[in-house]
């Protein structure tokens, strides 16, 4: 029996894990930065990496030349390749085993996004990222919905938990959202995982509940109480678990509610700083994992409370990133880009807050020429930002001002 | 807050947005329009339309729970506005 590997619907493609298979081992090399549009692609060159058990780095493929430039990554690195062994892949139970091989030596690098000046690359090992991953028939006959970037954390581990149970992935992170209910019934999806933003967006568009789906997954954004009552009429037989997990870290936790349970034992691995910061220690972290610690104590930026019984609750983060339905901008990055405009000289990016993704991005401009058509130079910013920065950083909201009052930190701004 | 006024407020948001997606902008407003299915509007469009109606009236069109017809657009902000 040939299981799909993969459903495609946004680019007609379907896939079955022989074809996988094949194509792995027809793969001869491998770029050490992996770059691809087509999510099959970066499924095949994550893969083929892992068996090789070298190092690779991923990136977003939206990224424009200025952003992976602020990323530190040359047109050389991008074109290094890596030669590869020949592998053969005859069939499922030697797959595992040679991706237990593989993970031995396996690294990949994937990118968070700084508080200033550059995002930074963070390694992960097998061991970290499927930290969380559950093997076994228990699992074998799920049925993935994949609603995450491919090239983001929480998109590697549902990648890896669907992998190693040769789990069918049905891809809808860039489907139209009309069609995802129709996709979830069609191809009687039993798992999703995804950010809030995207539940609330969709959870309109069902007529109907999908009874199939056992399992709601949530991460990537603070938990929202309201939507859990909104979840559990469109998936009655659904159990909803909410996932605390970063770039950084992978997954740390988990909970079927708002609120996290350290598990048992664990903890002493836990603590609050003195401005309400969740710390970790590195050995709950395991290894490998290559993070920048204070001491032995990894800090996660986010800020939280103990509950009455001693669970933890989330406040806030800490710092100036702004989440925007579950994607992290860093705004000192939008202003830059704003003020290489011709005409900009000065620009303030903010968070509005809104029921739907959380944030919206509003940006302050001060134009140099006061007598200049406001509207053309909307169109004139926009255009520019749409080749400079991805979707989600691009403010939402402009606002043409004489002068922009204080910086994030209260400070006049200077030029 | 009249009525008519509020008619152009919410035109005047929804065609914003579709300017910034490339879209023709409506020249009346159809109480039948579906946000997402006939306009196309996304998460991050439904959220620039809340805010943008919000810094006219007040009004958070989404604090009830999420809606997506435009009549349903106008009752929020008649009701609480």
């Amino acid at each position: 029996m040939d299981k799909i590997f993969l459903i495609d619907l946004e680019r007609s493609l379907v896939k079955t894990y022989s074809e996988f298979f094949r194509d792995l081992e027809n793969k001869k090399c491998l770029n050490k930065i992996i770059k691809a549009s087509n999510p099959y692609d970066v499924f095949l060159l994550v893969t083929r990496s892992l068996l090789a058990g070298v190092t690779v780095d991923l990136i977003d493929s939206d990224l424009s030349d200025s952003e992976i430039v602020r990323l530190g990554i040359t047109d050389r690195d991008l074109s290094e390749k890596l030669e590869l062994e020949r592998i053969r892949i005859p069939d499922f139970e030697i797959f595992k085993e040679s991706v237990l091989l593989g993970s031995k030596t396996w690294k990949i690098g994937l990118y968070t996004s700084g508080t200033t000046g550059r995002p930074k690359k963070v390694y992960h090992t097998f061991h970290t990222l499927a930290r969380n991953v559950k093997i076994g028939s228990k699992y074998a006959d799920n049925i993935w919905a994949f609603a995450y970037n491919p090239a983001h954390v929480a998109g590697v581990q549902v990648f890896f938990q669907a992998l190693m149970n040769q789990n069918p992935i049905v891809f809808v992170f860039d489907l139209e959202k009309q069609k995802i209910p129709f996709a979830l019934e069609k191809y009687k999806v039993t798992n999703i995982s995804a950010t809030p933003t995207f539940y609330r967006t969709i959870l309109p568009l069902f007529e109907k509940p999908v009874e199939t789906i056992y399992r709601v997954t949530l991460g990537g954004e603070k938990f929202d109480p309201g939507l859990e009552g909104e979840l559990r009429k469109v998936f009655p037989n659904a159990k909803i678990v909410n996932i605390y997990a970063s770039t950084e870290a992978g997954t740390l936790l988990s909970t079927d509610g708002e609120f996290f349970s350290i598990p048992a034992g664990k903890e002493r691995y836990f603590k609050i700083a003195e401005d309400g910061e969740l710390l970790v220690h590195k050995e709950y972290l395991g290894e490998s994992t290559d993070v920048i610690l204070d001491g032995e104590w990894y800090h996660t930026g986010d800020i939280v409370e103990f509950t009455e019984d001693g669970r933890i609750k989330f406040v806030g983060r800490k710092n100036e990133m702004i989440n925007v339905g579950g994607y992290k901008v860093n705004p000192n990055e939008v202003e830059e880009e704003i003020k290489k405009i011709n005409g900009v000289l000065d620009a303030y990016v903010y968070a509005r807050k809104n029921q739907l993704t959380g944030n919206i991005l509003v940006a302050e401009v001060v134009l140099k020429d006061k007598e200049l058509n406001l509207q053309e130079m909307e169109k004139i910013i926009y255009e520019n930002l749409r080749t400079s920065l991805q979707n989600w950083k691009i403010p939402r909201i402009i606002k043409f001002v004489d002068e922009i009052k204080l910086t994030r930190t209260g400070k006049k701004v200077r030029q | 807050m009249g009525v008519e006024d509020v008619k152009e407020i919410v035109l005047k948001a929804v065609n914003k947005v579709l300017e910034k997606k490339g879209k023709q902008p409506l020249i009346e407003l159809d109480e039948n329009l579906s946000l997402r299915n006939d306009l196309g509007f996304d998460s991050l469009d439904l959220a620039e339309l809340t805010v943008r109606i919000e810094d006219e009236t007040g009004v958070d069109i989404f604090e009830h729970g999420v809606i997506d017809k435009i009549s349903e657009v106008l009752e929020r902000v008649k009701i609480s506005g």
